[in-house]
């Protein structure tokens, strides 16, 4: 297992940009989720370090092996990086052990070496008994197993994943969310892993790179994400809640900055001087007889054992949980508890001292 | 996405090597008929129209122009009558057995044209053993009525009906059936349903069908041969043979003439075919998982009785007036019981030296033509599909003229490019490779869209697949392509198999003494009076033409769809 490292890489498409600037480091034995909406560029960034493209600039290494840059270019059967796909890829005229020799066959292993191998890896995907069946022959779940046997056979530098978890039904997807995690666990692999569900990131990775339109727009551990988003598409992308706008009117301590929004002067935290926007969690709101904001109560919708109300104030809209159910149209008062506050760099900016002299 | 981005894949030298495949693919298929484009435009005495004009200014050409135009033209109206009863049928109703029924309708056209002409004449006319044995032949003396233009067209007719019908029927499934309900949801009814919304929106598939089988009857040459020439009725591929077997090649200039006629004729029949079908997925987006299926309620069996029966008519009429002559001791003896003997099929099969060497040669370039061509179409079809470049779509769009060109015109353009290959002094003329080399050009377009369609419906994540387990190239062609494209291939093959073996018209202007042709000896058995021994001949290839036939039926279900061309 090895260092997957992305510096500067860009793609372009016959004139239409996929990837820019990309600069990314993901660690030895590190899981890391690709995460956005689709179009982002994800899925690209992941065929270009399987090698099924090449990078328009920049370079690509894993360890200090160069895989792709202005100069070389290592072709996919040569990076040993492993990866799964979204549709599996199986070989549907080979058994299931056919499927998981092969890699093991391309590098010439054969013999007691190859059986041993496969037998591990059919074993550690749970997969022993299914050996002799034929792909068509497995359910969904099982033929994920098997892709992920298959590219973990030949001890690849780095696994990727292209949506594996798309395929399958729910109850599906929650046991092999699982299976991944004991599975990255076991091994130590790197792993890349791409995904536009944000709980499948959250839950999965050790790290997640939020992209949008060929930019990776933050890269964090998953409570960093929600916790301390740093743009306004993060903010609105992971997690629940509302993103409004807000100015600073106070100065930045350790504790955090006084803001004003909703016509409130709010605690916050912050790492900004001049932030632009808050980040409202529902749990950041707080419904409270005393609590100084009123909000009308406009959707209300039951989410197993709490309510998520929906509610407009007089300028924005914004969400809270409930324990109660509540009325619609109903007068709420309701309290701000120390949301995250932060400098969205796509804003104008306009310094906390500048608001002072206005 | 996925898709999109694989097409645009990474050049890497080992595709490049497959690439180089293009050009001797295209030199072969569309080489002899640039030389024949030459010839006919004074190539070696300077660009002149002295020939054109020559060749066009004579009566025999202008009246063989005329009957060919006049029998395709009788033959196109016949085609589309049976073909698009049976495809408004079998498509839009609930009718019983339509996979038998179907492949009942493809038989006449994989059926050599020669043979079904034979068969015809067995049918019909004052020598019929089967009339005879009935004993309704018309008096001794009377003129065979196929040998007229209304014979050669209605039997270029019922033999190209299957054309129409596979058109139409695919125009047909395109339909959305929500179509249909929504204008019975609007009270409309029964045959107002069918002209107003049915028949206006399969109209462009019908006139592409009609387009196509009036090429394809344009070159038919075993028809008019076995009808026309007897009665001197010539139409332009009888009159190019009758001219080429007559003379020689001192007269190839000429008849090259002739051949860019027709060429022409059917490359306007093409076009015309293709407008059509680029015309009829306009506004029918969206393909409806149901097909439509009216019910004809009590008038179903007799819809059933009445195909049948017309089945029964075109196809085993025929064939057993084709069986009873080939049961007779000698032509003009009534078949019964204790006349009826195997010495004609004992003869033709394990004595005459001609045809045991015919069905040698036949089998021998059907089989080389059917390797040779799956060696070649797995690569290019590979290329074209995953690594498509302005050439891959020009060969793409190309290998379909050789094919779709009529027989004579591919002959002629093989005659001139290699009756003396440039730049050497060899000559294939008169020797086996020269029909196998048109054989090859021909057919490729028969191989490549199956092979094409199983390539096209792969997932490409299989081969990345491959490449990221370290598989080069070459073994993921070998392991993962070929085995998965191989049901397909094999389809592709026997299909090519049955097309050589029923082929006449290139090889009747091919062939010489020793490299005959099965096609060219029944031909030549008829011509020669030897009608029993021809028709044990003909008798024999049916039944080899029906069991390859059932044999790609049968692998059918486990096919890719477009690959079995009576199945789409």
């Amino acid at each position: 297992m090895a260092e997957l490292i992305f510096s500067g890489v860009s793609k372009r498409f016959e004139g239409t940009t996929a990837l820019n600037d990309i600069d990314a480091r993901i660690g030895s034995g590190e899981f890391v989720a690709l995460l956005g909406p689709s179009g982002c560029g994800k899925t690209t960034l992941l065929r270009l370090a399987a090698g099924f493209e090449a990078p328009t600039g920049g370079e690509i290494r894993l360890g200090q092996r160069v895989l792709a840059s202005a100069t070389a270019f290592v072709p996919p059967e040569d990076r040993n990086i492993g990866i799964v796909f979204q549709s599996y890829a199986l070989w549907p005229h080979m058994t299931v052990a056919g499927n998981v020799a092969f890699p093991l066959e391309v590098r010439g292993i054969s013999g007691a070496e190859r059986a041993r191998r496969v037998a591990e890896a059919l074993e550690l995907t749970g997969l022993s008994a299914y050996g002799a069946r034929f792909p068509a022959q497995l359910s969904g779940g099982q033929r994920q197993r098997v892709a992920l046997a298959r590219c973990l056979v030949a001890e690849p530098g780095a696994v990727l994943l292209d949506e594996p978890l798309a395929n399958l039904d729910l109850a599906l997807r929650a046991s092999m969310q699982e299976a991944f995690a004991a599975f990255h666990r076991r091994t130590g692999a790197t792993m890349l892993y791409v995904t536009h569900d944000q709980t499948e990131a959250l839950a999965l990775a050790d790290r997640v790179a939020v992209m949008r339109e060929g930019r990776i727009r933050q890269f964090d551990a998953p409570e960093t994400l929600y916790a301390r988003p740093r743009d306004c598409f993060v903010a609105g992308f992971v997690g629940d809640g509302a993103v409004i706008g807000c100015r600073a009117v106070g100065p930045l301590t350790r504790a955090g900055l006084v803001v004003e929004a909703l016509g409130q002067r709010i605690e916050a935290r912050g790492d900004d001087p001049a932030p632009t926007h808050l980040c409202l969690r529902p749990e950041d709101v707080v419904p409270d007889p005393d609590g100084p904001l009123t909000a009308r109560v406009s959707a209300v919708r039951y989410i197993g054992g709490r309510f998520r109300l929906v509610l407009e104030t007089e300028a924005e809209t914004i969400v809270t949980v409930s324990p109660q159910r509540a009325a619609m149209g109903e007068l709420l008062r309701l309290r701000i508890r120390h949301p995250w506050a932060f400098r969205d760099p796509d804003a104008p900016v306009r310094p906390w001292a500048e608001l002072c002299d206005a | 996405m996925t898709s999109a981005v694989a097409r645009t894949g990474v050049g890497r030298s080992p595709d490049r090597l497959i690439s180089l495949l293009l050009l001797p693919v295209a030199l072969i298929a569309l080489g002899p008929i640039l030389r024949l484009l030459a010839e006919g435009l004074g190539y070696g005495e300077g660009l002149t129209f002295a020939h054109v004009g020559e060749v066009m200014g004579r009566n025999s050409t202008r009246i063989a122009l005329w009957h060919s135009l006049v029998t395709a033209g009788g033959g196109t109206v016949i085609s589309v009558l049976i073909g698009a009863a049976f495809a408004f049928v079998v498509a839009l109703t609930d009718i019983r057995a339509k996979a038998a029924l179907v492949f009942c309708l493809m038989i006449p056209m994989m059926i050599p044209p020669q043979i079904t002409a034979l068969a015809w004449m067995q049918m019909m006319g004052p020598s019929s053993v089967l009339l005879k044995t009935l004993g309704i032949a018309p008096p001794m003396g009377s003129p065979q009525p196929l040998r007229s233009a209304g014979g050669i067209a209605l039997l270029l007719g019922i033999q190209h009906a299957a054309i129409v019908f596979l058109t139409l029927r695919a125009g047909l499934r395109m339909i959305p059936a929500d179509l249909v309900e929504a204008a019975r949801m609007s009270g409309a009814r029964g045959w107002r349903v069918w002209g107003r919304i049915v028949l206006p929106l399969s109209l462009p598939s019908l006139a592409a069908g009609a387009a196509m089988t009036f090429v394809t009857a344009l070159g038919n040459f075993g028809i008019p041969a076995m009808l026309g020439i007897p009665a001197r009725y010539s139409t332009l591929p009888t009159l190019i043979y009758q001219r080429l077997t007559g003379m020689g090649p001192s007269v190839l200039p000429e008849v090259a003439v002739l051949a860019l006629l027709i060429g022409a004729v059917a490359i306007a029949g093409v076009l015309l075919s293709r407008l059509m079908l680029s015309r009829r997925s306009l506004g029918l987006v969206g393909l409806s998982g149901r097909p439509l299926a009216l019910a004809l309620g009590s008038a179903r069996i007799w819809v059933e009785a009445g195909l049948w029966a017309f089945i029964f008519l075109i196809l085993v009429l025929p064939l057993l007036a084709l069986l009873a002559t080939s049961l007779v001791p000698a032509y003009g003896v009534p078949l019964t019981f204790g006349s009826a003997t195997f010495d004609a099929w004992n003869e033709v099969l394990l004595r005459q030296p001609v045809t045991r060497r015919a069905y040698a040669n036949s089998l021998l370039l059907a089989g080389l033509a059917s390797v040779i061509l799956m060696a070649v179409a797995l690569p290019l079809a590979w290329v074209m599909s995953r690594r498509p470049t302005i050439w891959t779509r020009a060969v793409d769009t190309l290998v379909d003229l050789p094919y779709a060109l009529p027989g004579v015109v591919l002959a002629i353009a093989c005659i001139l490019a290699f009756m003396r290959i440039p730049f050497t002094g060899i000559t294939l003329y008169g020797t086996l490779w020269i029909i196998l080399i048109a054989y090859l050009a021909r057919f490729l377009v028969v191989m490549l869209r199956p092979v094409q369609a199983a390539i096209g419906q792969l997932d490409p994540a299989m081969e990345e697949a491959a490449a990221s387990a370290g598989a080069r190239l070459g073994r993921r062609l070998w392991r993962i392509v070929l085995p998965l494209a191989a049901p397909s291939a094999a389809a592709g093959a026997i299909l090519v198999f049955l097309t050589a073996v029923n082929e006449l018209t290139v090889s009747a202007l091919l062939w010489s003494s020793g490299t005959e042709t099965l096609g060219v000896v029944i031909f030549n058995l008829e011509d020669s009076g030897e009608t029993v021994m021809a028709s044990a001949l003909a008798m024999s290839i049916v039944v080899l033409v029906i069991a390859l036939m059932g044999c790609v039926q049968i692998g059918a279900a486990r096919l890719p769809k477009g690959v079995v061309p009576w199945q789409n």
